[in-house]
C-alpha cells in the first residue's frame, strides 16, 4: 500500500514534465518578472518506520535586486522554511537571508554591507535546487557547515586577474550557547537579529576559477563566540576546502570542513550550571564528502538526467576536551544515491536513498527514501 | 531487504523510463538567429555563463577592434550587460535554447566592466568580468618612440 502511495506521488511529480515534453510547449518561452526565486518540496520516508513519512514544502524563497546606479546595487533574499510561521510555536522560519548593498569600485576591490551569506563551502552561497544533487543538502553542509549561514556584516570582494575571486567580511559572531553535541554550530548564528557584537568574526573565501570546469575554494571563519555567556572566552574557527569539477558528462564535488571550539570544557561547564544539562560540545568537529555524478543525456538538451553517488563522513564529537566523553552516535557517515531529472534547466525532480550509519552499536542511523521537486525562476 | 531493493529498483526504473519518454519528445535545441545586420567583427569570443561565473571573465582587445561576444548558458537564463556608454545588455537564454550575441566597439582605451543583468541565484552579484581595451600596437610604438 505504501509502495503504491509512493508510486502515485512519484507519478504526480513526474507528470508535468512528461506533459510538457510531449506537447513541445514552452520550448522558447522562458520569462521572468521583477522577482526571482526558488522553491522546493520534499517527501521523506524513513524506511525503518521509526517516524512517519513527511511531505514538506521545505523552502519558498524570493529574491529581489535593485540597481541604484552602475556602482551601487542592492540584493535581497527572503525565505520561508517549512511553509508556516507561527508565534511561540515550533514550526517554520521566516528569514532575511541576504539584504546587502554592493559598492562597486574596481574588479579587484568592491565593498559590501548588510545581511550577508557567510562565504563557507559550496552550498551556502549556491543552494538553488537545480544546482545540487539529492533532495536534501549534503549532511556536511548542514551539520558541520550550518547552511544557510547568514548574518550582518561588511567587507570587500573582487576578482584578481580573472582567475582568483575573493570575499573578506567581518560579521556578527556565533553564539556558543547554541552549540550542540549532535549538530555542532547549526543553530548558533545570530542571523542579524539584534546581533551582539562585542567582537566581530572575520571570514573569507578564495576561489580559483582559471580552468574551465574546475573551481577550487578555500574558506575560513574566526571569531569569539562568547555572546550570551559573555564572561567566557570561546574563540571559534572553521576552515573549509572544496572543489567542483565538470568534464563532459562527468561531475564531481569534494568538500572538507573542520571546526574548532577553544574552551569547550569551560563552555560545557557554564551551560551545565545554567541549565542543568551538559551539552557535550566538542573541541573539534569535522566532516567531508565526495560526490560523483554522470549525465545520461546530451548536454544541449533542455532535459537532463543525472545519476549520483555521494559518500559523507561527519563527526560532531571529533575531538573532546578532558572531562567530556565522545558520543559515538554522532560520529556518522552516509551513503546517498539517486538521480536528478531536469525537465527544464530550472525545474528538477529528485529521488534518492540515504543511509546514515554511526559508530554506535546501540543507536542505528536512519535510512530514508526521499523525493523532491524544486524550481528556480 | 530483498523486497525493499525490488521496490527501489522499480522506482528508479520508473524515473528513468519517464525521463526517456520525456526526452524522446524533446525537439533539438535551436540557435537564435539575429535578424538585424551586425558589423563585421574583427574578433569573436565565446563566453560561457553559468552560476556564478563568466568564462572567460577577462577579455583584452586593442582599441579599434569590433568584438563579437557569443554567449551561451550552461544552466539558467542570464544577462550580459556592459556597463558604460552604449549600455549593451542582452539576455542569454538558458541551456539548450541557443546563444546570444553582443557586439562591442572598442573605441577608447580603458576597462569596461560587464555583469550578469538577470538575477540567477544567491551569488548573482559575483557574476561579472571586465573587457580591457588597450592602445593599438601602432599607438604603443609611437608613444614608445617619443620617450
Amino acid at each position: 500500500m505504501r509502495f503504491f502511495q509512493t508510486g502515485l506521488l512519484l507519478a504526480a511529480l513526474l507528470s508535468p514534465g512528461v506533459a510538457e515534453a510531449q506537447s513541445g510547449a514552452g520550448q522558447n518561452t522562458s520569462q521572468t518578472g521583477p522577482i526571482s526565486g526558488y522553491m522546493e518540496m520534499h517527501f521523506n520516508r524513513p524506511i525503518d518506520d521509526v517516524a512517519p513519512p513527511v511531505l514538506d514544502f521545505h523552502r519558498f524563497v524570493l529574491l529581489v535586486s535593485h540597481r541604484f546606479s552602475d556602482r551601487i546595487h542592492f540584493f535581497g533574499e527572503l525565505e520561508i522554511e517549512h511553509a508556516l510561521v507561527e508565534g511561540l510555536e515550533v514550526g517554520g522560519e521566516l528569514e532575511v537571508e541576504q539584504a546587502y548593498l554592493d559598492m562597486l569600485v574596481r574588479p579587484e576591490l568592491n565593498f559590501r554591507a548588510g545581511m550577508l551569506l557567510a562565504p563557507m563551502g559550496i552550498i551556502n552561497e549556491r543552494h538553488e535546487p537545480p544546482t545540487f544533487y539529492g533532495v536534501e543538502r549534503p549532511f556536511v553542509d548542514t551539520v558541520i557547515i550550518p547552511t544557510t549561514w547568514f548574518d550582518v556584516g561588511a567587507g570587500i570582494h573582487g576578482t584578481i586577474g580573472g582567475k582568483l575571486r575573493y570575499r573578506l567580511y567581518v560579521m556578527a559572531p556565533l553564539d556558543s550557547v547554541a552549540f550542540s553535541a549532535e549538530e555542532g554550530f547549526r543553530d548558533a548564528a545570530q542571523s542579524g537579529s539584534e546581533a551582539q557584537v562585542r567582537s566581530v568574526a572575520l571570514t573569507g573565501r578564495a576561489e580559483y576559477v582559471a580552468i574551465r570546469g574546475l573551481q577550487l575554494g578555500a574558506s575560513f571563519w574566526r571569531g569569539n563566540s562568547s555572546v550570551t555567556l559573555n564572561r567566557l572566552e570561546t574563540p571559534t574557527g572553521m576552515i573549509v576546502a572544496d572543489a567542483r569539477f565538470t568534464r563532459g558528462p562527468f561531475e564531481g564535488r569534494a568538500e572538507y570542513a573542520h571546526g574548532f571550539v577553544d574552551g569547550a570544557a569551560e563552555l560545557n561547564g557554564a551551560v551545565f550550571r545554567l541549565t542543568g544539562v551538559d551539552p557535550n560540545v566538542a573541541r573539534q568537529i569535522r566532516g567531508f564528502y565526495f560526490e560523483g555524478a554522470y549525465h545520461l543525456l546530451p548536454r544541449n538538451h533542455l532535459h537532463d538526467l543525472g545519476v549520483f553517488l555521494r559518500y559523507e563522513n561527519f563527526d560532531t564529537q571529533f575531538r573532546m576536551d578532558d572531562g567530556n566523553v565522545e558520543l559515538l552516535e554522532f560520529d556518522r557517515d552516509a551513503w546517498v544515491v539517486g538521480a536528478n531529472y531536469w525537465l527544464d534547466p530550472d525545474v528538477v525532480l529528485k529521488v534518492d536513498y540515504s543511509h546514515v550509519g554511526s559508530q554506535s552499536q546501540v543507536i542505528p542511523g536512519p535510512r530514508t527514501f526521499n523525493l523532491g521537486i524544486g524550481w528556480w525562476f | 531487504m530483498v523486497v525493499l531493493i525490488m521496490r527501489l529498483k522499480v522506482i528508479v526504473c520508473s524515473v528513468i523510463l519517464c525521463g526517456a519518454l520525456a526526452c524522446a519528445a524533446v525537439r533539438p535545441a535551436t540557435v537564435q538567429e539575429t535578424t538585424t545586420p551586425r558589423p563585421e567583427p574583427d574578433r569573436v569570443v565565446h563566453v560561457i555563463a553559468e552560476r556564478f561565473l563568466f568564462t572567460p571573465s577577462q577579455i583584452t582587445v586593442e582599441v579599434g577592434t569590433t568584438l563579437e561576444i557569443r554567449l551561451t548558458s550552461e544552466d539558467t537564463d542570464h544577462g550580459f550587460r556592459i556597463v558604460g556608454p552604449g549600455d549593451i545588455n542582452v539576455a542569454i537564454p538558458k541551456r539548450g535554447r541557443g546563444e546570444a550575441i553582443a557586439t562591442f566597439e572598442a573605441t577608447e582605451p580603458g576597462e569596461y566592466r560587464f555583469e550578469c543583468s538577470r538575477v540567477c541565484g544567491a551569488g548573482h552579484n559575483y557574476m561579472n568580468g571586465v573587457i580591457r581595451v588597450t592602445p593599438s600596437s601602432t599607438e604603443r610604438a609611437a608613444s614608445g618612440g617619443s620617450r
